[in-house]
């Protein structure tokens, strides 16, 4: 019985839904990051499929159905670009420099600690895109051979940090104005970071918005070129 | 446009990235090049936002959505992550910190550059 009830996708599909639904739930009561959505909703599944002993397998019959969505919902960033593509063009150099200098120090910096704390390879390489949005992130993984959970973890990690710290780090490196700003979000933690940057202000929120799509394709090529 | 025309417009162009990366010689990801085709497509105005509104706004609402099942694959890797679990939470931490100290820093040399520019 309980084979028959796991391993249709519809179980699988149906507990990531009550999953996600309760996470937005707890989000808006508390509108704290760390209730991020996403992850009281993975959270969820992994202590529904521990708890009644499902394997793992099984939930992903409805899994894998979700994740088909996930290059869609890739492509449908270009329409934020395109919404922005004034903002873009008034700050053209200074997004792009703060982009690219953001990500190249981060995959000097996560490939130097990971040798210099003995990581193995395949790890390093699955929190490489940690800093870019999670459909990107996924595509780099798989692409150099990564491990994708590690990468959601370290997505999300990276997110909810960069979400709790953005204040403190606007602080503590004495960021004065609001497109510097707004670029530095964007870069370091990607949409959960950019929901912390339209509280801040209103442009800061949208250079941060552009900035962590452009951030995503820059670590996408740079990736590729240095480590496939 | 109907929902299931919106659909096959948004699935007709994942494809067509997929098919690009299939042809170029070396690895690429395919939605980032589908990425593109909808800018290009946008840009020109063959597609409008309309053609696509209700599908785009429906993935862009609910994106986090997609990731829960990748997100539960870490069950598999936990048995190699464990041990190294605090390593890997301070490489992530930390690199916040020089992700957001370098992107503002050359943000903020751009800015300089281009007002001196227009300054003068």
């Amino acid at each position: 019985m309980k084979e028959v009830i796991t391993s249709s996708p519809f179980f699988g599909i149906t507990i990531s839904i009550i999953g996600y639904a309760l996470g937005n739930a707890l989000y808006k009561r508390t509108k704290k990051a760390i209730c991020n959505p996403l992850l009281v909703a993975i959270a969820f599944v992994i202590l529904v499929v521990l708890l009644f002993d499902i394997p793992v397998a099984n939930y992903q019959n409805g899994g894998k159905l979700i994740s088909m969505f996930l290059s869609p919902a890739t492509v449908v960033l270009a329409i934020t670009i395109y919404r922005e593509r004034n903002t873009i063009r008034k700050n053209a150099l200074a997004i792009i420099m703060g982009t690219l200098g953001g990500s190249i120090a981060s995959i000097i910096y996560i490939w130097g600690l990971s040798r210099i704390l003995s990581l193995d390879e395949t790890m390093a390489l699955s929190i490489i895109p940690k800093g870019i949005t999670t459909p990107m992130a996924l595509s780099v993984s798989k692409a150099l051979g990564g491990m994708e959970g590690l990468t959601m973890l370290s997505v999300l990690v990276t997110g909810i940090f960069g979400n709790i710290s953005a204040e403190m780090m606007i602080k503590l490196f004495r960021v004065k104005s609001a497109i510097p700003r707004g670029v530095a979000i964007g870069t370091s933690s990607h949409v959960v970071g950019t929901s912390k940057a339209m509280e801040i202000g209103e442009e800061e929120g949208s250079i941060s918005g552009v900035s962590l799509i452009l951030t995503g394709i820059i670590t996408t090529i740079l990736s590729l070129i240095i480590f496939s | 446009m109907s929902i299931l025309n919106q659909i096959a417009i948004i699935f007709g162009i994942s494809l067509l990235g997929e098919i690009a990366a299939y042809i170029l010689p070396f690895t690429f990801p395919s939605q980032i090049i589908a990425l593109i085709i909808l800018f290009v497509l946008l840009m020109t105005g063959v597609l409008k936002i309309e053609h696509i509104k209700e599908k785009s706004d429906f993935l862009l609402k609910n994106m986090a959505f997609f990731f829960i099942p990748a997100g539960v694959g870490i069950l598999d890797e936990v048995k190699e992550i464990w041990p190294v679990f605090w390593k890997l939470i301070f490489i992530m931490v930390s690199g916040n910190f020089v992700a957001f100290f370098f992107s503002a820093l050359f943000c903020t040399l751009a800015m300089k550059l281009t007002g001196r520019r227009e300054s003068r």
